[in-house]
């Protein structure tokens, strides 16, 4: 198995048998959701789609996987979704075969998607990973395994020695506790989970890392072992154990 | 009182009835050029009856109008306080002479409103932001046909602002329904009156009639100490020897402070904008009946707001600007032709060298000229909506007329496209062709947005450690900049924000931090060039007696300067600059004052962060400024940037750096709002509005916070200047030890100046990480030595303390037991390849030293990374960047994720 990190995206390349290209978190038609709370900007659906578009031109994977939330509005779907959603669909899948792992957002969804599309909700593997948005607790199957999941949009911000200076998208590589607070246990045969957290492909969604870890939103967010989190930003710079990154008492 | 014989009988009879018996100068000329029809400004000295001299006139003629039509003149002032005090004193005149007035503005009663659309006052009395409203319902707009007269009052106060370009577009748009009107500014302080002209009437004549305040004021400065304690006792002396006084400070804390150590006199009262209206207008009454003798107060007093008699006025701490002393001092006397007695409270150096310099220009008559604001792309975005809910729809080409009768927006057509096409954006308007459409948003948009002022939230800042609110942000900045894990400064003390989250911000203190950012509310009033660079004259001529110094001024400037000689500390004059290292970074003395100063340490600290790859943090006043640093970058490295840096450069240098600030993202915020992308009562918490605001590179709205940041926040050219007589040899520049000059002030801090690129921060988090990195140091010479630490203390090169060999392999901790493992007598094919690596390993080590210690530790750098690493040779952040790249190869591989 082999990774390439796709800065532009972000978006991920996990080569085994099959090339397959990664892509989280799109939330078209974000701009509605924004408006309501006192944001207002055109819809950016085309060039976020544009964006899209060239990087699977570019990469050229066998598949295109979709880690859930492709469109934004819930609890239904609005009418301008009714109306792009279709065409947006059909413009990536004229190009690549699609796996869609539906997310919280994505109600309504599946009437768009193919049969051999629609991926169940609590993930699946696929070429020997562990695939879902990232909201549920994932199916059994996936326990032991690497599991790459959407839903928490993590954003990284890096200090130098005066203060900050950059807020970037970036990737959570965690161990899971294999006794979690919940009970749950993600371990299968003796060897443990892990999860990477794939940021954002959508430009303005994104919460703080240290967010993440303080106030855990997801069955999986709670089960990751601190301890044994790294961090690797959108082009695949390596930054290093999240520890580091959490403030010091001493200082 | 021969020019009152132009007026109609009637209001000559009342101006006798009302006690008159002789005009003041300001009256005589003013009035026979308003009843000729002339535009008018007046600029006189408070109390000498500028209000009437304008409305004698005009009251002559509304009488001459027949009654009804809607309003015939409109009384503008810039605080809804004043506009109280305007009413009561026009309601005597208008019920004498059968005219009926009204004032509306935002605390008017919906009944009140109702009313004055039914039954329109002859003379309104509102503020700028009211005048937007009328143009908004049908009915008002009908009441505007006959409007004749416009009075701005405390027009110096206005035209310098966006408040005031908003103003202007807005008597453009009036005269689309009333044709030609008269207008009539009035100020007491200004000191360009031409250019109040061109404000007030474009390219219309206009007359300007100024009575000199000069003469009618007498003003001293006295050093007070720098211990609060013995300013408020000589200010309890002061006190009760003078009558009524007002009492001027430069913040609300200082009066909250100064009221408090006074409240045993029993006859002092506080007035300052954050008190509620009902405390200040007690107050205001109280001083007026004479009740209380002192008024502590801020700006909030500056306008004329008439509290009857003041006998003296005290600053206390220097005025900042020759305007604001004049405009306070003004208050006192306030009969015709007696004198404004005033007395500055000189607190430290700099304060009373500062206030020595303005009180002699006050004298002088040297007051600050207002520049006004041209080509604000957030006003014009502003009254383009308001014009597109007053119409409906409209051809750009008629916007692009009422613009252009302004003094503003001098050929504005190309600015205007801009600004609708980003409207159009944010779907306030749409763009028709040539022609613009209201959308339903934007009435609501300007319902909340009628006025220019940036109403800002105050975000609680909140201290987890002792549970409780320590202060206040403003909004934009924290959405703007703050996120968790920033360390900024407020109060005095260092924070670390830990959770931004339901309207609050949580902190901790931090104990060490060197970035340091600025507490936002409240900005400091700057000290104009001018001003900073005749204090630097006076530091260097010494003639401290020719200034209004008093005695104990004269001695305690002429010691704290024999201080500085007998320290050899040299002393930064008008023509000396002066560099000093301290434990924080590097204080650059230079007379420029704030806005020359804030440019060009914007412009030191960016190359700095350019060249050494590090983020700069930047306090400065008008007189200093500390660029906090890394201990390794020294005065001698600033001086060698400020005397290469070419002047012609600065400018471009700023627009490119101003970019990352957290000042610019504040401003950013702020502009947008304007343009309808970002409501007043947004919720930002879902979104990174970091990233939101990479959507406005190169629109119209960035370039706005450009104009309005180098223009209002920054002096380019004073700064470009400075440098200029630097390279010419005409300002020296030296090093000296950190002296006491160098130490003072600094009250106002800013901003931290990020490095260029990502990488720089990429960089400062891989070597921090790998400094705490563990590693274990194993001898492969005796093979009896090994030692776990980290990194950082990891000494070059490393030796074995037992054979003294420098052959030391670094193995990192999850391979620690590899060491014993050398000592298996018989090893397996596996364990000869570890002990390859591991001599390996220590061949680089003895070869490379430290740095190979440090490739050593980076994730998945193994022996032949590291000395592929180490054969590019590359040093200092290349040797890093290496590093990067063999660790990002590592992650895409299957060894970092099976």
């Amino acid at each position: 198995m082999k990774m390439e990190f796709i800065g532009e995206g972000p978006a991920l390349i996990i080569e085994g048998e099959q090339r397959m290209l990664i892509v989280a978190d799109l939330h078209f038609g974000i701009e509605a959701d924004l408006a309501a709370h006192g944001l207002h900007f055109k819809s950016r659906t085309e060039r976020r789609l544009e964006r899209l578009h060239k990087i699977i031109d570019s990469t050229k994977p066998d598949a295109l996987i979709l880690l859930g939330d492709i469109k934004h509005s819930i609890p239904s779907l609005t009418w301008q979704e009714f109306h792009e959603l279709p065409k947006i669909l059909d413009s990536l899948r004229s190009r690549v075969p699609l796996h869609v792992f539906p997310g919280n957002h994505d109600i309504g969804l599946e009437r768009f998607l193919n049969e051999d599309e629609l991926q169940p909700k609590d993930g699946a593997i696929i070429d020997g990973v562990g695939y879902l948005h990232g909201h549920m607790i994932p199916a059994p199957a996936l326990a032991g395994g690497l599991i790459v999941i959407g839903h928490h949009h993590p954003l990284l911000s890096l200090r130098d020695e005066v203060g900050c200076a950059l807020q970037t998208p970036a990737y959570l590589r965690a161990g899971i506790d294999p006794k979690g607070p919940d009970g749950l246990s993600l371990s299968g045969k003796g060897t443990p989970s892990r999860v990477l957290f794939v940021p954002s492909f959508n430009e303005i969604a994104g919460y703080d890392i240290l967010q993440i870890i303080k106030k855990p939103f997801s069955p999986l967010s709670r089960l990751m072992n601190k301890e044994d989190t790294e961090i690797i930003l959108a082009d695949g710079t390596y930054i290093g154990p999240l520890r580091a990154l959490i403030p010091d008492e001493a200082d | 009182m021969k020019q009152i014989e132009l007026l109609s009988p009637k209001v000559q009879e009342c101006i006798r009835k009302r006690g008159f018996t002789r005009l003041s100068d300001a009256q005589s000329q003013a009035i026979p050029l308003i009843v000729e029809g002339k535009h008018l400004v007046l600029i006189a000295p408070t109390g000498t009856g500028k209000t009437e001299s304008a409305m004698f006139p005009v009251f002559d003629g509304l009488l001459s109008l027949p009654a009804g039509g809607g309003f015939k003149a409109i009384y503008i002032t810039p605080l809804r306080a004043l506009n109280r005090d305007i009413l009561s004193r026009m309601q005597w005149w208008c019920g004498e002479l059968g005219l009926t007035v009204g004032v509306r503005h935002g605390d008017t009663p919906m009944a009140e409103r109702r009313k004055q659309a039914l039954k329109p006052p002859d003379l309104l009395i509102t503020t700028p932001e009211t005048v937007q409203a009328l143009f908004m319902g049908k009915v008002l707009r009908q009441h505007l046909k006959n409007v004749r007269y416009v009075i701005v009052d405390e027009v110096h106060e206005l035209a310098g602002s966006k408040r005031g370009a908003q103003l202007a577009v807005a008597m453009e748009r009036l005269h689309v329904y009333a044709g030609e009107f008269q207008r009539i500014g009035l100020s007491a302080t200004v000191g360009n009156p031409d250019e109040i002209a061109r404000f007030l009437c474009g390219d219309r004549p206009c007359s300007v009639v100024q009575v000199p305040v000069a003469k009618h004021l007498d003003i001293s400065v006295k050093y007070v100490g720098d211990d609060f304690r013995h300013q408020t006792e000589v200010l309890s002396r002061a006190l009760k020897r003078e009558g009524s006084t007002l009492v001027f400070v430069n913040t609300r804390v200082t009066a909250e402070a100064l009221g408090h150590a006074l409240f045993e006199h029993g006859d002092v009262e506080v007035h300052h904008g954050s008190l509620s209206k009902e405390v200040r207008i007690d107050a205001e009454e109280r001083f007026k009946k004479g009740e209380i003798r002192t008024l502590i107060c801020t700006s909030s007093m500056e306008l004329g707001i008439d509290i009857g008699r003041v006998d003296h006025v005290i600053q206390f701490g220097s005025p900042r600007e020759v305007a604001r002393l004049v405009q306070r001092v003004g208050r006192a006397g306030h009969q015709l032709n007696t004198i404004s007695r005033g007395t500055i409270f000189a607190t430290g150096f700099d304060d009373l060298l500062e206030s020595l310099v303005i009180a002699k220009m006050a004298k002088g008559n040297e007051i600050e000229p207002v520049v006004l604001p041209r080509n604000a792309a957030d006003v014009l975005a502003n009254q383009v909506a308001a014009i597109a809910v007053e119409y409906g729809e409209i051809e750009r080409s008629a916007i692009v007329e009422i613009l252009e009768r302004t003094a503003l927006y001098p050929r504005c057509e190309a600015l205007l496209e801009d600004v609708c096409k980003q409207m159009e954006e944010h779907r306030l308007i749409r763009n028709d062709g040539s022609r613009i459409i209201t959308t339903g948003r934007a009435r609501r948009y300007l319902s909340n947005n009628l006025s220019m002022i940036h109403d800002e939230r105050k975000v609680p800042v909140f201290d987890m450690v002792s549970r409780r609110t320590v202060g206040t942000l403003d909004e934009s900045f924290v959405v703007g900049w703050v996120h968790t894990g920033a360390v900024f400064i407020t109060k005095g003390q260092l924070w670390r924000v830990l959770d931004i989250a339901d309207g609050k911000l949580t902190v901790e203190p931090a104990k060490k931090a060197l970035g340091e950012l600025p507490s936002w509310e409240g900005e400091q009033i700057p000290v104009p060039f001018n001003v900073a660079r005749e204090v630097g004259q006076v530091r260097r001529t010494r003639k401290i007696a020719d200034y209004a110094a008093g005695d104990e001024g004269i001695a305690f400037a002429g010691g704290f300067l024999s201080e500085m000689d007998k320290n050899r500390s040299l002393v930064p004059t008008d023509d000396l600059i002066t560099l000093e290292n301290t434990d924080d970074g590097v204080v650059c003395n230079v007379c420029a004052g704030h806005k020359a100063n804030e440019a060009l340490g914007r412009v030191l600290s960016i190359l700095i962060s350019a060249r050494y790859g590090t983020t700069v943090g930047l306090e400065l006043d008008a007189y200093r400024m500390l660029l906090r640093l890394p201990s390794s970058i020294r005065a001698a490295d600033v001086r060698d940037l400020l005397v290469s840096l070419n002047p012609a450069h600065m400018a471009g240098i700023l627009q490119l750096a101003l970019k990352r600030t957290a000042l610019f993202k504040w401003k950013l915020v702020q502009i947008a709002k304007k343009f309808g992308a970002i409501d007043a009562d947004a919720d930002y918490e879902k979104i990174s509005i970091h990233r939101l605001l990479d959507f406005f590179d190169n629109t119209v709205v960035q370039q706005e916070a450009y104009r309005e940041l180098l223009s209002d926040y920054m002096d380019v050219s004073t700064a470009a200047a400075i440098v200029g007589l630097v390279k010419d040899g005409k300002i020296q520049v030296a090093l000296g030890p950190h002296s006491l000059i160098g130490a003072g002030g600094l009250l106002s801090s800013r901003d931290q100046i990020p490095p260029p690129t990502a990488d720089h921060a990429v960089i400062a988090t891989l070597k921090r990480r790998l400094e705490q990195d563990d590693i274990i140091l194993a001898c492969m010479n005796c093979r009896d030595w090994k030692s776990k630490t980290v990194v950082s203390r990891v000494p070059d090169p490393p030796q074995c303390p037992k054979c003294g060999a420098r052959l030391i392999a670094a193995i990192k901790p999850f391979d620690e037991e590899q060491y014993a493992m050398l000592r298996k007598p018989k090893k397996n094919a596996e364990e000869r390849a570890i002990e390859q690596r591991l001599v390996k390993s220590a061949n680089i080590v003895l070869s490379s030293g430290k740095k190979a210690v440090i490739a050593l530790s980076a994730r998945g750098v193994g022996p032949e990374n590291a000395s592929r690493i180490l054969g590019t040779q590359a040093d200092g952040d290349a040797f890093y960047r290496e590093i990067l790249k063999a660790e990002r190869n590592f992650i895409q591989t299957h060894r970092y994720w099976s």
